[in-house]
């Protein structure tokens, strides 16, 4: 059977999204979306924008909101500080895991004279 | 269709109450929701939990649960002859007959018993256009994959509903290209790869969460690459060249003359790709290795140099003892 190659695009800090796309991808309500954004868990690229776009991380962000928001039956504030909590913990791992690769305790030097081969 | 015991997954009596139910799934979700769980297969087991909860907290679908009777999880089982008529009235399963249900999945069979169907958003009325509902997998790539990126085959079993609106599990394949650069964690959304939508509503997106498998040579952070790079000490001492693997093949690494172990040596550009068109960097990380077994050659001239080196690594115990 030939099935069509789809792409997968990337949910990160490259790319856009509006307030409207961001609505329908994350499944929130018009109103919780605002709420979210007024308690800081979704800042949109720039605030003050008549209408307002968003990175596409926040796709990434907006949907775990929703999924909070319905799973432990959740109102915007509680899932903005759940949220914070989340993304705090999110980033000690990453920090931790950046320590175990190596990454952080040593300042790098410039490696000369590597050669392709 | 095969039996789920919902109260056993709840960990709860067939005769327990509403408050009782709340509290267990509470209790559950909060262990197993794979936004704050790190349990293993935490996914899995909060999808069996959502769906118990789903069922047992709405008394009419509670009452056509218990009504198809207890039987051992995951057995075959089909429901008793009247059970359609009795709880399925006006819902697509009213006029099934034995045999239907056989593809049916006991949560779809649940949900369609209030005439609605489960879509973006978890559950919309039947009036109108439904989105069909998204997909979510996750992906293991190795290291290699995520370097040049990849082209991927999904296997899924999902819900489709047919002209009835009745949901039936079937088989789904989906051909996805990864792009090059994806790294640990990364969500990616694939448009229109979810379920099909009813009548004339978009089809749902699938979103993969990328998992790179533990690569023998190389550790990630990012885009970043980290490699081990053990060094003989008189390698370390007069400097040298080495041969360095990376994702792109070997390539030739100069060593300068007195390289410390832990010492990062950086060659910019051979990370991950990022999606600006740049890369992350790949760090070798210096290791000093002395051998174990030496020869009576070796030895004689390790004394040698112990003997007329001036060389002390502990020169700061004196200083530190001396404050």
């Amino acid at each position: 059977m030939n099935i069509d190659t789809a792409e997968a695009l990337r949910l990160d800090e490259n790319s856009e999204v509006s307030f409207s796309q961001l609505l329908v991808l994350s499944g929130l309500s018009d109103n919780d979306l605002r709420e979210l954004v007024d308690h800081g868990a979704l800042t949109p690229i720039d605030p003050n924008a008549s209408s307002w776009m968003f990175t596409s991380y926040c796709v990434v962000v907006a949907r775990k909101a929703s999924r909070l928001s319905r799973d432990f039956e959740l109102d915007a504030h509680a899932v903005s500080v759940l949220l914070g909590f989340v993304e705090k913990i999110e980033a000690l791992e990453s920090e931790l895991h950046a320590l175990r690769a190596g990454a952080l305790g040593h300042e790098p030097a410039a490696a000369s004279g590597t050669v392709s081969r | 269709m095969k039996y789920k015991d919902y109260y056993k997954i709840l960990g709860v009596a067939r005769d327990a109450s509403a408050d009782d139910i709340k509290k267990a799934y509470r209790k559950l979700a909060r262990k197993y929701h794979p936004d704050v769980s790190k349990e293993k297969n935490a996914e899995e087991s909060f999808k069996e939990v959502s769906e118990a909860y789903e069922t047992l907290r709405d008394p009419e679908k509670r009452a056509a649960f218990d009504q198809l009777g207890s039987h051992a999880a995951g057995q075959e089982f089909r429901p008793p002859p009247d059970w359609s008529q009795h709880f399925a009235s006006g819902s697509p399963f009213e006029s099934m007959g034995q045999g239907g249900f056989d593809d049916i999945d006991l949560a779809d069979l649940l949900a369609g018993l209030t005439g609605r169907a489960r879509g973006r958003s978890g559950g919309r009325g039947r009036e109108g256009p439904i989105p069909g509902p998204d997909y979510e997998a996750m992906v293991r790539i190795t290291l290699e994959q995520a370097f040049h990126g990849t082209e991927i085959e999904l296997d899924l079993s999902v819900s489709e509903y047919d002209e009835r609106g009745v949901a039936h599990r079937v088989p789904h394949r989906i051909k996805v290209r990864v792009p090059k650069g994806v790294i640990d964690g990364q969500k990616l959304r694939v448009p229109g790869k979810g379920g099909k939508g009813m009548q004339g509503a978009p089809p749902g997106d699938l979103y993969l969460d990328i998992q790179v498998q533990p690569h023998p040579l190389f550790r990630t952070s990012g885009q970043d690459l980290y490699v081990d790079l053990p060094l003989a000490p008189w390698e370390a001492v007069l400097g040298t060249s080495v041969e360095l693997p990376t994702l792109a093949g070997a390539v030739s690494l100069k060593v300068p003359a007195g390289t410390r172990a832990g010492q990062q040596l950086r060659l910019a550009g051979r990370g991950l790709s990022r999606p600006d068109g740049k890369s992350g960097d790949l760090f070798a990380i210096v290791a000093i290795v002395v051998p174990t077994v030496v020869n009576e050659r070796e030895r004689s001239l390790y004394r040698e140099l112990s003997e007329s080196s001036n060389f002390d690594p502990r020169a700061h115990f004196k200083l530190g003892a001396a404050a």
